[in-house]
This record gives C-alpha cells, structure tokens and sequence, in this order.
C-alpha cells in the first residue's frame, strides 16, 4: 500500500549554475563550522569530497543509479554514523562538534547522488543544518554576513534552476530595477526615520543566535568574575566588585548550561560596601570533597517545589568559582576538592578549564509573594560582624529617598518590591555611563545625579537602601540564565550575560534574589519561569517570538534601513507582477535525448584535434576527421537536427559507451 | 505576434503518418540508382551532371544544360527520357521557329470540315529545347510559358500537359552569332543549370570504345515506369526540410545578396528551388530529410545561372565562397 504514495519525480537538475550555489551554501555552512567550531580537518576533507562529487553527479545525471554505487554511498553514511559516534566519545579531531561533522560528510557523500532538483534542496538543507550548528557558536557579526551569502545561494539555486528548466534567459529590465530600488531605498529610510527606534536596547552587532528576549542581557563592571587574565589571583577569583570600573564584554560563549529550569548562576557573594567597592568581610571556609552530598549542606528551604539538575560545561578559562542556581542541594564537581566560603558559594583549587564540566542539584524554593509577604526578618537574622547593616556610605538625601520610597509598607517584602520597582521605574538602564566624578560616592552619584546606570548599581543602591530600612542585603554576583538553544538544549551563557543582583535577607526563607535592573521581573531570579519547563514546541516560541525584529532592528542600527528597503521593494515587484499577470513562455521543450545527444557530440568534438567549424555540416567534419567511430554520432546528428528523430536517452547511452 | 513557419517546429507526427503508404526513401534511391545506372550506359562518366539531371527531374523543374556541342546533352536527354520510359520530344531551336511550331496548332481536315488540333513537340513528358537561345524572344516565352504553367494556351483553348512534364535546354555559351540569350527572368524559370564539361581522357577512350559497333542509345530500354516518375516527384515533396535548413536557406540568400559583387540578387524562387532541388537529392541518398550538405552543393547549380555578376566575377567562384563560409545554424535549436 505504502508503495502507491510515491513522491512525484523530481526533474532533473541541468543548471550547472544551480549546482554551483548548492555547493556554495555548502561552502559557506562549512565556512562557518570552520570559523565558530574551530573545526578543521572534517570540513577541509568534506568541501573537497562534495566538488569531486558534484561534478560527478552532474555529469551522471542523466544516467540511471547504479544500484552498487547507491549502496556503497549508503554505507558510506553508515560509516560517517560510526565516526560521528567515535568522534564524541574518542574527540578523534577535537570533537567540538561531532554533529556538524556528520552533517558536513552527509552533504560530501550525498553530492556523489545528485541527479534531480529535489537532490539539492536536499542538500542545501542539510547545508542549513550545518550553518544552525555554526549559529550556536557564532557571537560576532561575521555570522550575519555568512548567512546573508547563504541566503542569497538559495535564492541563487532557485532562480538558476528555474530559468533552466523555463529555457528563459535572464534578461532584467534594468532601469525599472534601478527604480525600483532607489525607490524602495527611499522609502525605507523614510520609514526607518520616521518609526521610533527601540531604545534602552544596547546598539551592538547583530548576534544572530536566537537570542532569549525573555531573559536579561546586561553587563557588569567588574572584570571580577568572567575574565580570568584581569584579576590577580591566581584562582581567578577576584575578592571585590569596584563600582567605579568597568569592563567590556563580549558576546563569545562561556559555558554551556544543560539545566531543568532557567535561573541566575551564582557566583561571589560581597557583603561589605566601602569606598565604592564591594568586599567580602568573611573570610572562612570550609574544606570539603569534591562530591557534596546534601547532608554537609543546609537542609531544603521548607515548601521548595523540588529539584532540578544542572550540569555546566566551561568553554573559555574561569575564575575557580562554582557558578550554579541556588540554593544547593548536592554538587559534584571533578577537581581534588572544594572549598565552601562563608556565603554558600564553592571554589575549585584551581580556575576552571575549557572542557572541565561539573554538575548540580539545586532546590526550587517556593518564593512566592505570598509565602514571602508573611515573613519577618529580625527574628532569625543573627548579624555578628554588622556588615549587613552597614550603610554609612549612603547619604542622608539618599536614606531619606528610600524611607520615602518604602513608606506605608507594613512588611519586609513590600518594602523590598517598593524600592525594587521605584528603582526599575524611575531610573534608566545604560552601558554608557560617564567616569564617577573624583570624590564622589558612585552610588550616591547613580541615585541622584546621573539616575543611570547598569546592574551594578542598581544592585548596590538596592542593597544600601535596604540596609538603610534595616533589611539585610547583600550583593550577588554571577550570570544570568544565557541563551537557550533549542538544538543543542543546552543554555549558552556569554560573557555578557554577566550580571549582579541582590540577595536579601528573610527570617524563614533565607537569602532570597532580588534584582533591581530595568527590563526584568523584580523577581526574575526568584521564579523559576514556567516556560522552560514546558517541552516540545513550546520551548521554541521564545525564539520564534515577533519581538525578534525590533531587537534586530536596533542592533543593526542605521543598516536596520536594508531590511526595510527589501520588503518594500518586494512589495512593489508582486504588486506589479500581480497587476501585469505576466505570465513566462517557456520555450519549445527539447525532444527526448536531444541535450543528451548534442552533449555526446560535442564531447566528441572535444577529443579529436580539432573542433567543427562553424560553416562545416556534420558530414563534412565527419569525412575531415576520419574517426570511425564519429559516423554513427553524426548520422544520428543529423536525423535528429535536420528530421527531428531523436534517439532516446539509452541509444545515446549506448552510442557514448562504445566510443568510452 | 505573426510567427512565421520556419519557427515553428515541424509537425514531426504527422510527417510520419503520411510517410506511411507512399514510396519509402529507400526504394526512391534504389529506382533512382536503377536509372542512373541505365543512363550510365550510355554516357561515360559524368555522374554529377546525370544525378543533376535526374534530380531536376524529381524535383519537378526543368534543366538548362550549357556546353559545347558534342558534348552529350542530347545524348544525355535521350538517355533519360529512355530511361524512364516517357514520350520524348526535341525541339531544334532556330531563329524561324515559331510558337505554334513547338505548340501545335489547329489544321483544317477537309474531310470532317473540322479544325483539327496538331499538338506541337511541347505534348511530351520529356522535351529537349535544343539551342534554345537562338530561338525568338517569342519562341522562347511560349516554352517558358509552357515551362511555367504546365499548360499551352493555343487559339484560345488552354490545354494542360500530361505529367511528368520535363525540360531539358541546352545552350551553347560561347556562340553569340544569331543568339538571343534568355532573359534573366527566363533562366530564373529553370530548377537547375548544369555544365556537361569535357572528358576526361579515360572517358573519351570508353566513348570511342562503346560507339565502335554502333550507338548504345538503340539498345537502351526503360528500367521505370512513367508512374514511378510521379510517384518518386511525390516522394520528394514529402522531403522534410527542417526549420535549421530553412533558416539557412535563408541566410545563405541574404548571404548571397550582401556580396557587393552581385549585380542581380538571388530572388525568392531560387530560394524555393534550392529547397526543392535539395529535397529531390536527399532521395538520392535514400533520405527523407534534407542536409546542409545538399544545399552546399546544390547552390551553384541551382543558383549559378540566375545570378548577374558585377564586370567579370565568376559566379560559381562567389557562390563557393559563400558556401564555404556561411556558418550552419546551430545543432541546439533548444
């Protein structure tokens, strides 16, 4: 029964031009394995396999399959199946990405079966595959570009292939081209000027790699945690966040995230603000082994929702500091042993290597507002050291900001989401923030001065105001939950998902997040957002949002104008078309083994010394050369050309045999 | 937007179907090899003028011979007309015959009290107009019209003539004496001129060797039929000449025409003679369809003799040039 639905025949692909973009989109998928992946030796030998390949398969095209050829080209599939599998278990070349590997030998061993025009969209889409993989790794703008010449190989393949098949040469109109574009330019930039930009997004190079918009992108000053080279210790770990610094990060990948639910990956934890830096006063740790079973740590938060693993994969040098969601319910991680210090936080002996991997259990605490709303904190908190209540460096017209900003809240949580939310509301979010002015505090300066700033000092103005009300809180440091992709469902954590937020202090729940920075949930780091959770489909919608162009638009900047010109201009090209309803005329069809036929002949020609002459008819360039073998070529020649009696494909097959 | 017929592809289907019940190629080439061979008995050697001959014939045209005397273009009509077994005519042109000498006229019987219609030498199936130029331009247009029209306009009675109806002329080129040379429009009128040209000495010995005991001419006996004669005249309309020999049919009048040396360009019934004449000789190779080869080498003698040359340029060397040079249309028509 199943043998009745066949696919109806694909025709076969003529257009040498169409097989040229195949292999292009291939090349520049390959390209970019080459550039993200760092990836060398499987792409080198694939690219050079798919042209030999697609040479082959063009001049083969119109011959029937050879059954041991096909089965020899499926075991070579196998055989790429069971490099793939030794190459992510033995990284024979690296094994970075084994799966763009079998993508690429996928492509290089079935371009040596590329007949019909199905065959290379095949291929083309498989060359997409291996350009998604690249995305995954891709942070700059080169990428953009990659995908742009890969798009435009698509489009090219589809054109080519058919204006070959409708016997259409191209021929545009180029004035009305002109005009058209220079209209649509026009238009475009008209348009671009006159729709307002979305601001507040940081204007950076497009990062195509399916951005999350739901979660925080942001940045922080301090080269404390991500960059290993800018601190002194030899850790990596930096003991203080200084507000008045700050560094520049990238977009190039971090680690990679494999975890049950989205949350902010802890890291330093500082409690003690002096002199526009953040500090640790505690100093004491606690030995213990690499493995940490949930008895050596606090019991689970009361009502917690249960757990959920992560498992972390570092691919650039990091600060020895175990970043993961909190609070902790066991952990593993292979080094010779942890340490814990004194703010639940655990080191490793040495930074952490690419490669190096560790994994963690962690509680999902019920925090709801809720349970939250209910809590008191002077009843349990026990402050030895005073550092909590420490906010001497605020200024009075800063405390009497906060006493009015929590004023008729009656308990600790209002009192934290009223300053949370007049911060988020009444201060702006930049990366651009001029140098503190000498003498002054940056915090005192970022609440009534500039009223900008960037997660840190949201972060620090919350922590000191709270302080301020007599509610402990202290500075959290680490990343936010990164970008999720849905093909390798892992998070892809950058160094500018960098971030700080506030950790503060509630009698019955303990240290509970809190972030202040614009543009997230006041609790963002508290919720375990639902959508990860849900599987399948859903977890792509965030990609697939319609949010996606405005973010898009503002990273491109001015260029966000080509974009728009393209639409317009596409719009002006359908419309007209519609309202001329021009139709193509393709040309005669060619008789049966006719291209076929004329091919032959002229392989022919190409073997003997010399070629017709353009006034020679067939039999006089046949008596010329005295080559046996041209007699029945040209005999069919002529019956074809001159009484339209073409021999079918197999005579021609035949004919070309005897003469090979 | 007119498209004109030689875009349009060929009706291949229906030129096969019609193929069907007629004479195949193959036979054609064999009754024509048949009559050449017969002819061959007769003159030595020549091959070229016979199958010209033959082929104008076929084609359904008439043939202008130009040589000396005594070279055998009246040997070679007679052979022919043999050959294919028709009633065969001459006609001796001289500057006293009138029209009515070739058409016939009416006589009184004064027996019947009747006027009784005489046909002239023109009611033949093969007819030799021997030094037709030293006929009167008046002479020589009741022929042409006869040529022409395959019919004679006599007293007011138009008579047709019986088919195959062929001319045969011949003219001697270097006598000028009492000639009037054909007009222009009247050569145009003639499928094909050919030129008997000397013997060779291998020839002339065979000649000399087969008249020894008499004139083989007495001997010859008809190999075809008359009715094999229209039916190979059908056959050769049902040629195909394919849209590429049409195209290059064109462009080697064009060609023809751009030479600055061409005084009178070759007209557009030369063009369809050319076709014809190539039609007739594919069926001599057995062929239904024409090559370019045979317009190669039919275009001098299908053209020679129509066209006028500027001062002293000789036509057949022109017409060798264009040929030689004129590009084919090209295999790929898709």
């Amino acid at each position: 029964m199943i043998g009745r639905f066949r696919l109806p025949r694909s025709p076969i692909e003529h257009s040498v031009e169409a097989r040229a973009f195949v292999f292009s989109a291939f090349a520049i998928a390959v390209l970019a394995i080459v550039l993200y992946g760092q990836d060398y030796v499987v792409p080198a030998i694939g690219v050079a396999a798919a042209g030999a390949g697609h040479v082959v398969s063009y001049r083969e095209r119109t011959r029937r399959r050879d059954f041991w050829r096909q089965a020899f080209l499926a075991a070579l599939i196998f055989g790429a199946l069971f490099y793939v599998i030794a190459d992510s278990t033995l990284a024979l070349f690296g094994g970075v990405l084994p799966q763009a590997n079998f993508a690429i030998l996928l492509v290089a061993i079935t371009s040596f079966d590329l007949k019909t025009r199905r065959n290379c969209y095949s291929s083309l889409w498989i060359s997409l595959a291996i350009l998604y993989l690249a995305a995954v790794y891709a942070w700059d703008y080169t990428f953009g570009l990659i995908v742009a010449f890969w798009a435009a190989c698509l489009a090219a393949f589809w054109m080519a292939s058919h204006l070959r098949r409708l016997n259409a040469a191209m021929s545009g109109p180029v004035r009305a081209i002109a005009v058209v574009a220079l209209v649509a330019l026009i238009a475009g930039a008209g348009w671009f000027a006159a729709v307002p930009q979305p601001s507040g997004i940081p204007i950076s190079p497009l990062v195509i790699s399916l951005p999350n918009f739901t979660s925080f992108h942001g940045d922080i000053e301090s080269p404390a945690l991500p960059l290993v080279q800018l601190s002194g210790d030899s850790t990596g770990a930096s003991s203080s966040v200084d507000l008045h610094f700050r560094g520049r990060l990238g977009d190039a990948p971090v680690m990679y995230v494999r975890t049950g639910a989205p949350a902010y990956w802890r890291g330093l934890v500082f409690d003690t603000y002096r002199n526009g830096a953040w500090t640790a006063a505690n100093h004491v740790y606690r030995q213990t082994e690499p493995y940490v079973p949930p008895r050596l740590l606090p019991p689970a938060p009361k009502g917690n929702r249960g757990t959920f693993v992560q498992t972390f994969r570092v691919l650039r040098p990091m600060p020895a500091v175990i970043n993961a969601a909190y609070p902790i319910e066991s952990l593993y991680a292979p080094v010779a042993g942890l340490r814990e210090d004194a703010y639940g936080t655990f080191h490793t002996p040495d930074q952490l290597r690419p490669g190096q991997t560790y994994s963690v259990v962690s509680y999902i605490p019920d925090l709801s507002p809720q349970s939250l709303r209910g809590d008191e904190t002077e009843s349990v908190f026990a402050d030895t050291s005073g550092a909590y209540q420490d906010f001497s460096t605020l200024s009075i017209a800063a405390r009497q900001l906060a006493a009015r900003v929590a004023a008729g809240t009656t308990n600790e949580f209002d009192a934290v989401m009223a300053v949370t939310s007049y911060l988020q509301h009444t201060y702006t979010y930049t990366l651009a923030l001029p140098p503190v002015p000498a003498g002054r505090d940056p915090v005192d300066w970022f609440l009534l001065d500039v009223k900008t700033g960037y997660c840190e000092q949201f972060a620090t103005a919350e922590a000191l105001m709270l302080r301020s009300l007599g509610i402990p809180a202290r500075l959290a440091t680490g990343y936010a939950t990164g970008d999720y992709d849905p093909v390798l469902n892992q998070a892809v954590v950058r160094e500018r998902d960098a971030h700080a937020w506030v950790e503060v202090w509630f009698g019955s729940h303990g240290w509970v997040p809190v972030d202040p920075t614009p543009g997230v949930s006041p609790l963002a780091a508290t919720q375990f957002p639902s959508h990860w959770a849900a599987g399948g489909i859903a977890r792509l919608i965030p990609h697939l949002s319609v949010g996606a162009p405005a973010a898009a638009l503002g990273s491109l900047g001015a260029l966000g104008v080509v974009p728009l010109a393209i639409g317009i201009a596409l719009v002006i090209v359908v419309a007209y078309a519609w309202l001329r309803r021009r139709r193509w005329t393709p040309s005669a069809k060619p008789q049966p083994g006719e291209s076929e036929l004329l091919r032959l002949y002229e392989r022919l020609q190409r073997r003997m010394d010399r070629r017709r002459a353009p006034p020679e008819t067939p039999l006089e360039y046949q008596r010329a050369m005295q080559y046996p073998l041209l007699a029945d070529v040209t005999q069919a020649v002529n019956e074809g050309v001159y009484a339209g009696r073409w021999p079918d494909a197999h005579r021609v097959r035949d004919m070309a045999k005897r003469i090979s | 937007m007119g498209r004109n017929r030689a875009d349009r592809p060929l009706d291949w289907g229906l030129v096969a179907a019609s193929q069907e019940p007629s004479l195949q190629p193959r036979r054609a080439a064999e009754l024509l090899e048949r009559v050449e061979k017969n002819i061959h008995r007769v003159i030595v050697g020549k091959d070229r003028v016979v199958r010209l001959a033959l082929a104008g014939l076929v084609a359904g045209g008439h043939v202008l011979l130009q040589d000396l005397p005594g070279t055998g273009k009246t040997m070679l009509a007679r052979a022919l007309a043999t050959s294919v077994g028709g009633t065969f005519r001459r006609i001796q042109c001289t500057p006293d015959l009138l029209p009515s000498d070739i058409t016939g006229s009416s006589v009184f019987n004064q027996k019947d009290l009747t006027f009784e219609f005489i046909p002239g030498p023109i009611f033949a199936n093969i007819v030799l107009a021997d030094e037709v130029n030293r006929a009167t331009p008046r002479t020589q247009s009741a022929l042409l019209e006869a040529m022409g029209e395959q019919q004679v306009t006599v007293e007011g009675t138009t008579r047709p003539l019986e088919r195959p109806f062929f001319v045969v002329a011949t003219q001697n080129p270097t006598e000028f004496h009492g000639t009037y040379p054909l007009p222009e429009s009247q050569l145009d009128r003639f499928v094909l001129a050919a030129e008997m040209g000397p013997p060779t000495d291998a020839e002339a010995l065979e000649v000399l060797a087969r008249r020894e005991h008499g004139d083989p001419l007495a001997d010859l006996a008809s190999v075809v039929d008359i009715a094999d004669v229209i039916e190979l005249q059908d056959a050769c309309l049902r040629v195909v000449a394919a849209p590429a020999i049409r195209t290059y049919l064109v462009a080697l009048l064009q060609a023809v025409r751009a030479r600055p040396d061409v005084l009178l360009p070759a007209s557009m019934r030369s063009g369809v003679y050319l076709q014809r004449a190539a039609q007739a000789w594919a069926l001599f190779e057995g062929r239904d369809f024409v090559l370019p080869d045979d317009v190669k080498l039919l275009a001098v003698p299908v053209l020679a003799h129509r066209l006028g040359m500027r001062g002293r340029g000789r036509v057949a060397e022109m017409l060798n040039e264009v040929v030689t040079t004129l590009p084919i249309p090209p295999l790929r028509q898709h």
